[in-house]
Order: structure tokens, then C-alpha cells, then sequence
């Protein structure tokens, strides 16, 4: 019953805060996963339409296109998972953000807060723990995709 | 009556009020879509964290349906380029959406083809190349931003195609 109340509270604080950024939004704030993600930055759109090989040094050229394109970037798990970033620490720019752009195609490990809706997962990056450089070198197999050059 | 009736065709068509069917591109899991949604920032929808005006074009949006199904739109008629130009003006409206869904069973996504405000007329959804162009009036043409881009320029030369500064292509 306890337990039950503070959910309530907890339930109409998120509520109320959601109500106070004015009458744009409608929003539901969930309750995110903690999670730490290692895994390569990537094209979302690329990686997962499977339009072209889309991983590591092969598709570095592309990547950096759609990531100044505005095309959402994400992390690709070594569980084959794929986390679309919405938030790095304390820059909430996702759309062609210069700090992600940098790292495109990394090998990164990251802490954050994981939200699931729709089929999608989002992440929260909170602290990039690690980063590795470009790693992946698929280069001598898939060439410079998509256009050779 | 077969001219007056070709000529009639071709006003709609430019006028930019004749109904706009999604194109096919041959993605696996791919599905011509049509809906009513209304946009939103997805870090506000999810977080709570709502700026007014959806972030003014720094965050990725969304397609809020009726039924509470948020919908990704991660990209537009443009090549390599994302929907948030796009959709933008629309923050916080409800419009009529048409494009590719493709439920591939990573994760789904949409491919926003052209839009309109609900009951308005439609415009191809094409906005990031408009933009773009307007922004680098002598950098060549929007179909082709990706290869005249400064930002792209500027990586590409400091860390080379694959992303390793000194790893070159083979000639």
C-alpha cells in the first residue's frame, strides 16, 4: 500500500512537470533501463534497411553523409541490438549533432538511460565510458560503399 | 475533351492539391502508409524534457498516432537526409503523412515521402535539400549536397574516407 502511494506521488509529480512545459506537449514520461551499451556508432537508416553494407570502415563516408543529413544515429550492440540516440550527457541536439557526427563509426561504450516504444529502443547516453576510435575495418571486403568513391 | 481532360490532370498535378501516393523503393519490409499524426519531439515524448518548440529543428520528431503508437520518422525524399526539416513547422499539429513504413524486425521505421497539414495541400518532403540550398547558394546542387558540404568536406579530408586519418583508398 506503501509502495502503491509513492508510485502515485511519483506518478503525479511526473504528471505535473510534463503539464508545466507549457500546452505543446502531451507527453508521458516513462520509466527508463539503466543499461551500458558497447558498440559501434552507426547509420540508423542505412544499417537497417540493409540497403547497402553498412558497418565500419566501409561505410564510414556514408555514415558521416546521413549523420549530417539529420538522419538519426545509434549505436549497433554487440548484442545486434540497435539504440537510437536521442541525448548525449548534457547536449539534447540529436539531429546532424557536431559531438556525434565526430565519433560516427566508433567503437563506444556507453552508460545511459534506455527507453523502449513502438518497437524502438532510444537511448539517453549519460557518459561515454569508452571510445575506441574507428575499429572496424570492412574496407578490403565491401570496399567504399555506395558508390565506390 | 481527351485535351481538356490532360490539362486538367496536369493543373492538379502542379498545383500541388492532387492526392500524393508514396513511392515504391524496393526495401525489404517496406509498405506504402498513409496516416494522420500529430508531430512530436521523441526526447519530450519519452523523457518529459519539452522544450516549445520541439527543440527548433536540433531533435529528432516523431508521428504520434491516435491509437498512442509513436512512430519514428527517420527519413525524407532527400538523399541521405532525415525528415526534421520537414516536419518542424509542424510542431505540436497534426498532419497527414505519406511515405514508406518499413517493419523490418530491428526496429521499424518511417520514410516520410511527402506530408500536408490535415486538410491542407500537399509538398514532397523534401525540405533538408531546400534548406540546404538556400544556406549554400553556390555549393552545387541539393541532390548532390552530401558531396559539397563543408562539414562532410572538412571530415572527410581530416580523417579520410574510412574514418582513420592516412588510410587511403587503394588507386
Amino acid at each position: 500500500m506503501r509502495g502503491l502511494r509513492r508510485l502515485s506521488v511519483a506518478l503525479a509529480m511526473t504528471a505535473a512537470a510534463a503539464l508545466s512545459t507549457g500546452g505543446l506537449s502531451t507527453a508521458r514520461a516513462a520509466t527508463p533501463e539503466r543499461v551500458q551499451v558497447t558498440g559501434e556508432i552507426i547509420d540508423t537508416w542505412c544499417y537497417v534497411t540493409e540497403i547497402m553494407f553498412s558497418e565500419g570502415t566501409a561505410h564510414h563516408q556514408c555514415a558521416v553523409w546521413c549523420a549530417v543529413g539529420g538522419v538519426p544515429v545509434s549505436v549497433l550492440g554487440e548484442d545486434g541490438e540497435v539504440y537510437v540516440v536521442l541525448k548525449v550527457e548534457d547536449d539534447s541536439a540529436n539531429v546532424g549533432n557536431p559531438r556525434i557526427i565526430e565519433i560516427q563509426t566508433h567503437e563506444v561504450t556507453v552508460d545511459g538511460d534506455l527507453y523502449e516504444r513502438d518497437g524502438v529502443k532510444y537511448l539517453i547516453v549519460t557518459q561515454v565510458a569508452d571510445d575506441q576510435g574507428v575499429v572496424n575495418l570492412t574496407h578490403e571486403d565491401y570496399g567504399i560503399q555506395p558508390f565506390g568513391e | 475533351m481527351r485535351t481538356a481532360t490532360i490539362l486538367m490532370a496536369a493543373a492538379l498535378a502542379f498545383s500541388g492539391t492532387a492526392a500524393q501516393a508514396a513511392n515504391e523503393w524496393g526495401i525489404e519490409h517496406e509498405e506504402k502508409a498513409r496516416f494522420e499524426a500529430k508531430v512530436v519531439d521523441i526526447l519530450c515524448e519519452l523523457t518529459g524534457d519539452c522544450p516549445a518548440d520541439c527543440g527548433a529543428g536540433s531533435r529528432q520528431l516523431g508521428l504520434l498516432k491516435d491509437d498512442g503508437t509513436l512512430i519514428l520518422a527517420l527519413k525524407n525524399f532527400d538523399p541521405f537526409a532525415g525528415a526534421v526539416n520537414d516536419l518542424i513547422a509542424f510542431c505540436g499539429q497534426r498532419i497527414e503523412a505519406d511515405g514508406l513504413l518499413i517493419s523490418n524486425p530491428k526496429m521499424p521505421l518511417f520514410a516520410l515521402q511527402f506530408k500536408r497539414p490535415v486538410g491542407g495541400e500537399w509538398s514532397r518532403a523534401n525540405q533538408f535539400g531546400k534548406d540546404w540550398l538556400e544556406a549554400n547558394p553556390n555549393r552545387g546542387k541539393a541532390n548532390q549536397w552530401f558531396r559539397n558540404d563543408a562539414t562532410v568536406k572538412r571530415l572527410i579530408a581530416e580523417r579520410g574516407v574510412f574514418g582513420i586519418p592516412g588510410l587511403e583508398p587503394e588507386e
